[in-house]
C-alpha cells in the first residue's frame, strides 16, 4: 500500500455494472470502440460468480464516467481494488497503471490493491472519460474481485510540466554505464512508474536496479528553473539527466555493495532541481535512476513524478501549507 | 554508607553536567534574529540581494523545522530572508552571527554579501545538520542607519529542514573589551605546512584570506584536516601600552605553533595546563595566552603574526576570540573571568582524579 491513500476521499464509486468481455484485442483499450454489444457484469466480483465460470486467460472490463471540473486542481486516483491476476488499466486510452506480469513472463498480483494516480492531461473534464482494464488471470478465480473500486481525490495537484508518469525502462543490476543518455536500453523490460516492482515481475527481489526514460522537453519558458519530482522511492536512488548527476537521497555503500544503512529514505519525497542549461529544449532528453532497494518493497512507487517549473512547484507548496492550516 | 556514596557520585555526575553547559564565552546578544522570517522554497541567486522583493513570500518562525510549518515532507532548496535595523555599531567588537542549526547545508549573506557557508549544497552533498551556526560578520558590511538584510540558502536532502533550533541573533564577545588591540579579521592562510612560513619576511601575497576566530570548514575547508598555517601582519597604535603584554590567540582547535616577528612564541603544551586536567581533546579548549617576551614587538614598524595549525578531526583552526593583545592588568582580568571554564573538566573521571590526587593551584602558568 502506499502512503498516498492515506488521504483519499472518495468521489465517485464505481462499484457496479461495467462492461465486459473475454478474449484480447488492444483496439478494446481505445475509446473510440463500440463496446455497445458487451456483456454487462458486476463490478467487483470474481467473474466465476458471474457467469464466466471456468474461464482462465485475457478479458476487459470498460466503463465510461463523468469527471466534474470541480477536481481540476486535486491529484486524482483510480482504485481498482484487488484484480486477479494481473491488469493494466487505461484512461482514454492512456495506460495509467499496471499491476502483475503478463504472460510470457507472467507474475501473479492478485493480492496488490491497485490504486492509480491519474494525469489531469488525461482527463476529459466535464465529458466522458473511457476506462479500459485489461485483465489476464491463470488460474482459479479472475477479473477484479474485490475491493473498494472508485475514483479517489488527494492532496493537491502538483500541476506537471511534463508528466513522466508512464512506462519506463527497468532492468535489475547496476552498471555506472547506464547513466549515460547514448546507453542502449532497448533490450531492457518495461515497467509502470510509479508502481513498486513487486507488483511488476519482480517479486522479492532487493538490491540495485535502474530505471530508464527518454522524454522531449516541451517548453516555451525563458530560461526557467525546472524541478523534477520523482515522487517515493524505496529506499535509496541517484537520478542522472543526459548523464549529469542532479540529485540523489540516501548514502550508497562504497564499491557498490548492497549494504546500505537505510532508515526513512522511503518515505521521503524527492523534488531535484535540476542544474541550469542541462535540459535540451524541445529535443530528446533522458532520465536515468539508480535503485537500491535494501529490503521489502522496492522502486519508484509513489508519484507524482515529472517535470514542473520552480514558480508552480513554489505555489504548490503554498497550497499544501494553506491546506494543511484548514 | 551506601546511601552516602550514591549521594556522593550523584553530586560529582550533576557537578560535571552543570560544569559542561556552561557558556564559556561572553557572548551578548545585540540584535534577536528569531521569531518571523520571510521562507520560500526553491532556489535563485537573486534571492541573497537586499533589494529582492520578498513580500510575496512565505512567512515561517525561526527557529523551527519547516516541516512543523506546513512544509512536511518537503526536501530540496529553500532560502530564509530578514530584515532588521541597528542603532549603533559596537567598534572594536567581532560581530556574530548565530544562526542555531541548520538542516542540512547553508550559505549566508548579509546584505548580499557571503558571510559564511557550512555543509556542502548537491553534487558533493555533505550535511552539517549537527554544527552550530556561528559567523562572523565584517562590521563595514552593516549599515548603521537603514535596513540590513540576512538571506539564508539551505538545502536539506531529507527528514527535518531549516533553522531547526539553537541561538540566532547578532552576538558580540565581550571578551574584546579587554583587548588593547584587537586582531581578528581577515588573515591570510594556506594549507598544509613549511618551515619558510614561520619567517616575517615570507611573501604571503597570494595566500587566501579567512576571517578569524571562525572553524575553517565554515569557510570553504569542509574537508581539512591536518596542517593549516594562519599569517597576519600588523602595526601597533602611537602611543601603544607600554609594560608586559600578552597574545591571546582564543581557542584553537586542535594544536598551535606560534611565531611573532620569526621567533618562537609558544603553543598549547606551553601553558602548564596540569596533565591531570588535559583528558583527550583538552587542546581545543584551552585558551591561548601567551606572554610577549620584551623587545620582540616592533613599536613602530610592521609585525607579523605566524600561527601554525594542526587539528586532528572534525572543526579546525584559530575558531574563538578574543584575537589580540592584551595588557598585563586586561589578561589577569581575563583570566579570572575564565577561570572557571579554564579548568572545566572534560571528564567526570578527571575530575575525580584531580579531587584526590590533583593539587589544587591549577591556574599556574
Amino acid at each position: 500500500m502506499c502512503a498516498s491513500e492515506d488521504n483519499l476521499v472518495l468521489l465517485k464509486s464505481l462499484e457496479g455494472k461495467w462492461l465486459f468481455s473475454i478474449g484480447l484485442n488492444e483496439e478494446w483499450i481505445s475509446p473510440k470502440f463500440n463496446d455497445s454489444n458487451w456483456e454487462s457484469i458486476k463490478v467487483p466480483s470474481p467473474w466465476e460468480d458471474e457467469g464466466f465460470n471456468g474461464y482462465n486467460g485475457y478479458a476487459f472490463y470498460r466503463k465510461t464516467i463523468n469527471i466534474s471540473s470541480n477536481y481540476k486542481d486535486r491529484m486524482l486516483y483510480l482504485n481498482m481494488g484487488y484484480i486477479d491476476d494481473v491488469d493494466e488499466v487505461y484512461l482514454n486510452g492512456n495506460k495509467i497503471g499496471s499491476t502483475g506480469s503478463f504472460p510470457p513472463n507472467y507474475s501473479t498480483a492478485y493480492n496488490a490493491e491497485r490504486i492509480y494516480y491519474i494525469p489531469a492531461e488525461y482527463i476529459n473534464f466535464d465529458g466522458s472519460n473511457l476506462i479500459a482494464v485489461k485483465v489476464y488471470d491463470s488460474e482459479g478465480e479472475g477479473g477484479i474481485t474485490s475491493g473498494d473500486i472508485g475514483l479517489y481525490s488527494g492532496k493537491t495537484s502538483a500541476n506537471l510540466d511534463i508528466n513522466l508518469q508512464s512506462t519506463w525502462r527497468f532492468q535489475p543490476g547496476d552498471d555506472p554505464r547506464r547513466k549515460e543518455s547514448d546507453f542502449d536500453d532497448s533490450e531492457w523490460s518495461e515497467i509502470f512508474v510509479p508502481g513498486k516492482w513487486e507488483d511488476q515481475g519482480y517479486r522479492d527481489y532487493d538490491g540495485y536496479a535502474w530505471y530508464r526514460k527518454s522524454f522531449v522537453f516541451k517548453t516555451t519558458a525563458d530560461n526557467e528553473k525546472m524541478v523534477l519530482l520523482m515522487g517515493k522511492i524505496d529506499d535509496i536512488d541517484q537520478v542522472f539527466i543526459n548523464g549529469t548527476f542532479v540529485g540523489s537521497t540516501g548514502e550508497f555503500p562504497k564499491n557498490g555493495g548492497s549494504q546500505a544503512n537505510t532508515g526513512q529514505e522511503w518515505e521521503s519525497f524527492r523534488g531535484y532541481y535540476i542544474p541550469d542549461g542541462l535540459l535540451k529544449k524541445n529535443q530528446k532528453n533522458v532520465i536515468a535512476v539508480r535503485v537500491l532497494d535494501t529490503g521489502g518493497d522496492g522502486g519508484i512507487y509513489e508519484g507524482p513524478v515529472g517535470l514542473i517549473t520552480q514558480t508552480k512547484y513554489i505555489e504548490y507548496w503554498r497550497k499544501i501549507k494553506k491546506e494543511g492550516n484548514e | 554508607m551506601k546511601t552516602k556514596h550514591y549521594k556522593l557520585l550523584t553530586f560529582f555526575v550533576l557537578l560535571f553536567i552543570l560544569g559542561i553547559s556552561a557558556n564559556a564565552e561572553d557572548l551578548r546578544k545585540i540584535v534577536s534574529l528569531s521569531g518571523y522570517w520571510k521562507f520560500s522554497i526553491g532556489d535563485d541567486t537573486k534571492w541573497a540581494s537586499p533589494s529582492f522583493d520578498d513580500s510575496g513570500w512565505d512567512q515561517l518562525t525561526v527557529p523551527g523545522a519547516w516541516e512543523q510549518q506546513g512544509y512536511n515532507d518537503y526536501n530540496g532548496y529553500a532560502w530564509y530572508r530578514k530584515s532588521f535595523r541597528m542603532k549603533e555599531i559596537p567598534s572594536n567588537t567581532n560581530l556574530y552571527l548565530l544562526l542555531g542549526r541548520i538542516d542540512d547545508a547553508d550559505e549566508v549573506y548579509l546584505n548580499g554579501k557571503l558571510v559564511g557557508k557550512s555543509g556542502k549544497f548537491p553534487p558533493e552533498f555533505k550535511t552539517a545538520y549537527d554544527k552550530d551556526r556561528r559567523y562572523i560578520v565584517p562590521a563595514d558590511l552593516l549599515k548603521e542607519d537603514g535596513e540590513n538584510v540576512i538571506s539564508v540558502k539551505v538545502y536539506d536532502a531529507y527528514l527535518s529542514g531549516g533553522i531547526t533550533d539553537g541561538p540566532t541573533g547578532i552576538y558580540i564577545d565581550a571578551d574584546n573589551e579587554l583587548l588593547d588591540l584587537n586582531l581578528s579579521g581577515k588573515w591570510k592562510f594556506h594549507t598544509g605546512t613549511d618551515k619558510t612560513w614561520k619567517s616575517a619576511d615570507f611573501n604571503d601575497n597570494n595566500w587566501s584570506e579567512i576571517n578569524v576566530p571562525s572553524v575553517w570548514e565554515n569557510q570553504g575547508y569542509e574537508d581539512l584536516d591536518g596542517y593549516a598555517w594562519y599569517r597576519l601582519e600588523f602595526k601597533l597604535p602611537q602611543s601603544f601600552t607600554t609594560g608586559e603584554l600578552y597574545l591571546s590567540l582564543g581557542k584553537i582547535d586542535d594544536i598551535d605553533d606560534v611565531y611573532l616577528n620569526g621567533q618562537y612564541v609558544g603553543n598549547v603544551y606551553d601553558l602548564k595546563k596540569p596533565a591531570f586536567s588535559r583528558g583527550s581533546g583538552w587542546e581545543y579548549n584551552t585558551r591561548r595566552i601567551y606572554k610577549i617576551k620584551e623587545g620582540l614587538l616592533n613599536r613602530n614598524g610592521v609585525n607579523t603574526l605566524a600561527v601554525r595549525v594542526y587539528d586532528q578531526q572534525g572543526l579546525g583552526g584559530i575558531y574563538e576570540g578574543p584575537i589580540g593583545i592584551m595588557s598585563a592588568e586586561n589578561s589577569r582580568i581575563y583570566r579570572s573571568k575564565h577561570h572557571n571554564d579554564q579548568n572545566r573538566y572534560t571528564s567526570f573521571w578527571e575530575y575525580m582524579y584531580d579531587k584526590f590526587f590533583g593539587n589544587d593551584d591549577l591556574n599556574n602558568e
